[in-house]
């Protein structure tokens, strides 16, 4: 027992011998920068170049401004968006796609070209089919609404323009993660319940889901951090306006560092994100519930 | 036998597979050293033209690497690398290498900016490299964009052109509508009862009488609202206090003046406020979709040329003359019009400074800058009174650049310009009210940087 110990404690230190370079580059790499960035946030530099702490002060001056007020609301309207609708469009494809259908493959194939395609390009493509004068979603939309309704000049269909934008871009992903986890589900056990007389919904409810509760609360966290972190696709698209009508926070957070060079505001800016994505990391990591799921 | 050679080949295959892994390695890591190599000895400049975006991009790259090569050819000993960043992010790109030790050593920088770059330090003074006589100084020191690049003595940037904007109009439009071409509006009363004349709403033929950018980018403030509050006696910053001042009773009028442009009037599209400078007025005028275009730059003049509504006026001749095009100064009172231009700076760790002050001598000279497109027009007095500057369409431009005046020295200009924007783009397509809407985005402001 003694020597069983002892082996133990052995190769436990050689595991943490081994594992020392790896936790020296997550230091360098990761924390230390993150520590120099949320330092920064309680930072100001002033005329004469010098630097100096200056406590919560930048926090208070964001959370005094209605505009950072309103990007924080809109990256919570824009996440809950983009990912209640496209997990449901991605779960449904996903139902779709491993059933065994004609030309799946090829269905698959011409869904991800979204997923693949760089934000940017796909933000000028949308850009232009919402061009007020030429776009043929504008057309459409003035068919209904009249010739006058400009789609992103107005704060509402801006904004909606924004989440479509990211919603095509990301069910597919979501489609290929889910498809993924219930092509591994065991045919059996769907036999099974066609034995006990289960219809389709019942399969559903109680074998594809329940199964796939992992792949969801995995793509779900993906797909949010990706949303929150997204300013590119947004700047592409509508840099923000009408207004600041589609300003969000990782926008927000662009502007005043690639744009106007403000770090320290910035910086401050950046821990308000990490502090949002923080709080949607824990409640998707909550739908697992720390239990062990078994395929 | 058989066997033996089989067991062999399949042995010797993973040894062939790790060795084409490691040439494969070994390539790529030389590819990123080889990539990251700062252009060995070159002098680096850094423009700000991407050539896939647009013609007039195009040809300022072509431009760029005609000269370079009569400089190559005069000095075949130096190396030239360029860089190319994005027009509104190369001055924030200087600073943050400035701040990382990332040297460049020549590059475009934006009058706006100078302000936070004295503050910033990334700028080398260039007057003791560049060693002008009082006379060639003054060739340049006219210019607004030179005024804000000198502080105390120190010169952190050369213009390279002067950008000023004016109205820019379609002859044959003014006379269908029964206006004389060749007297033009010289007020803003004139200029919107000619704008009502010239709009035409037909089935599929829409002109707009006078199209004006009001979107989110910084031409907003710089070629609508400044002018305008400008003209209405009001100011977009206080120098003294440090506080934006533009809520005032003349940055409501301007606000309305352009509100009413488009609501009231109905001269102007409502979409000037949604896209971008380019797509809002350069491209409808030259469809024909708009008769006049206030904020017109100087840097667009060469476009006019390849449309052939103008002829021999890019490169300019003293025969010179308008065709379907023309222009006339906008019609605010005299130093409520917008003029910068692009500088040239010397980075402050750049490790060739002279090279760098030697390079910038030559690119500004006369022969060089005179078919730089995007020199608009010419930053040297000098070159003004030469023939080919004396056909009526030059000096109306030259009367606009003398009338012009540069940005509030603000170095939170970018957050001041991008504030108003977006006020005004409330203003114009959300109906909201313009002395609320200017007042929070002045109070935002205020409350960040008037107490810094």
């Amino acid at each position: 027992m003694r020597g069983s110990l002892s082996f133990s404690s052995q190769r436990n230190f050689a595991a943490t011998l081994l594992l020392l370079p790896a936790l020296a580059l997550l230091i360098g790499l990761l924390l230390y920068p993150l520590v120099l960035g949320i330092r920064s946030a309680f930072e100001m530099t002033g005329a004469d170049g010098a630097t100096k702490f200056v406590g919560g002060r930048l926090f208070s001056v964001l959370a005094h401004e209605p505009r950072f007020l309103a990007d924080v609301l809109r990256s919570v309207v824009y996440v809950v968006g983009n990912v209640g609708i496209s997990f449901v469009l991605g779960y449904g494809a996903a139902l779709v796609i491993t059933r065994p259908v004609r030309a799946a493959g090829i269905v698959r194939a011409t869904i991800i070209i979204p997923w693949i395609t760089p934000p940017v390009v796909s933000a000028v493509l949308f850009r232009s089919m919402v061009d007020p004068s030429k776009g043929p979603a504008s057309h459409v939309v003035q068919y209904f609404l009249g010739s006058g309704f400009m789609i992103l000049g107005n704060a509402q269909s801006a904004m909606a323009t924004v989440i479509v934008h990211s919603v095509w871009r990301s069910f597919p992903f979501i489609m290929l993660m889910i498809a993924a986890g219930i092509a591994a589900i065991p045919n059996e056990l769907y036999e099974s319940a066609a034995v006990e007389g289960c219809g389709a919904f019942r399969r559903f409810r109680y074998i594809t889901l329940p199964l796939t509760k992992l792949h969801c609360a995995i793509v779900l966290l993906i797909v949010t951090m990706w949303t929150i972190q997204d300013a590119e696709g947004v700047y592409a698209l509508t840099s923000g306006g009408p207004g600041y009508s589609t300003e969000v926070v990782a926008l927000r957070l662009f502007r005043e560092s690639f744009l106007n060079f403000d770090l320290h505001i910035a910086a401050a800016v950046g821990v308000v994100l990490l502090l949002i994505s923080g709080v949607f990391a824990a409640l998707y990591l909550s739908l697992v519930g720390g239990k062990r799921v078994e395929l | 036998m058989f066997a033996l050679g089989t067991v062999a080949r399949v042995k010797a295959r993973p040894r062939r597979r790790t060795w084409s892994w490691a040439v494969i390695l070994v390539g790529a890591f030389l590819s990123v050293i080889m990539g990251c190599r700062p252009g060995g000895n070159a002098i680096k400049l850094a423009h700000i033209y991407d050539p896939l975006s647009a013609p007039s991009a195009r040809a300022n790259c072509e431009w760029i690497e005609r000269v370079l090569q009569r400089y190559r050819e005069m000095h075949p000993d130096v190396e030239i690398s360029i860089e190319q960043f994005k027009w509104d992010q190369i001055d924030a790109k200087l600073m943050t290498d400035y701040r990382a030790g990332a040297s460049h050593d020549l590059a475009w920088t934006s009058p706006q900016w100078m302000a936070k770059h004295f503050d910033e330090g990334d700028l080398l003074d260039v007057s003791p490299l560049l060693n002008w006589s009082a006379q060639e100084t003054a060739d340049f020191s006219w210019s607004p964009a030179w005024k804000t690049a000198e502080r105390e003595g120190k010169v952190i940037g050369v213009p390279n052109g002067v950008h000023t904007r004016v109205v820019c109009f379609r002859r044959d439009y003014f006379e269908e509508a029964g206006l004389d071409p060749d007297n033009p509006p010289q007020t803003l009363d004139e200029i919107l009862e000619a704008a009502v004349k010239l709009t035409r709403q037909e089935e599929g033929e829409d002109v707009w009488g006078l199209g004006v950018y009001c979107g989110r980018e910084r031409g907003t403030i710089e070629l609508a609202f400044a002018p305008l509050l400008w003209h209405y006696g009001g100011e977009l910053w206080d120098e003294t206090t440090g506080r934006a001042i533009f809520a005032s009773e003349a940055g409501v009028k301007a606000a309305r003046f352009l509100y009413d442009l488009m609501h009231k009037h109905k001269v102007c599209p409502t979409w000037c406020a949604t896209g971008t400078y380019d797509d809002d007025l350069l491209e409808p005028f030259l469809n024909g979709r708009m008769a006049m275009v206030w904020g017109w730059g100087s840097y667009w003049i060469e476009i006019l040329e390849q449309k052939g509504w103008i002829q021999g006026l890019f490169p300019p001749t003293p025969d010179g003359k308008t065709v379907v095009a023309d222009v006339f100064v906008t019609p605010t009172i005299p130093q409520a019009q917008f003029t910068n231009a692009w500088l040239m700076s010397v980075h402050a760790i750049s490790k060739r400074p002279q090279d760098a002050a030697n390079l910038l001598d030559f690119l500004v000279q006369p022969e060089q800058l005179i078919d730089f497109p995007d020199a608009g027009l010419p930053a040297r007095r000098s070159m003004w009174d030469r023939p080919e500057y004396q056909t009526q369409f030059y000096r109306r431009w030259r009367r606009a650049a003398e009338r012009g005046r540069s940005m509030p020295a603000t170095p939170h200009y970018n957050e001041l310009a991008d504030g108003i924007a977006a006020a005004i783009q409330e203003i114009l397509l959300q109906d909201a009210d313009a002395a609320k809407t200017l007042k929070r985005a002045e109070d935002e402001y205020n409350a960040r940087f008037a107490q810094l």
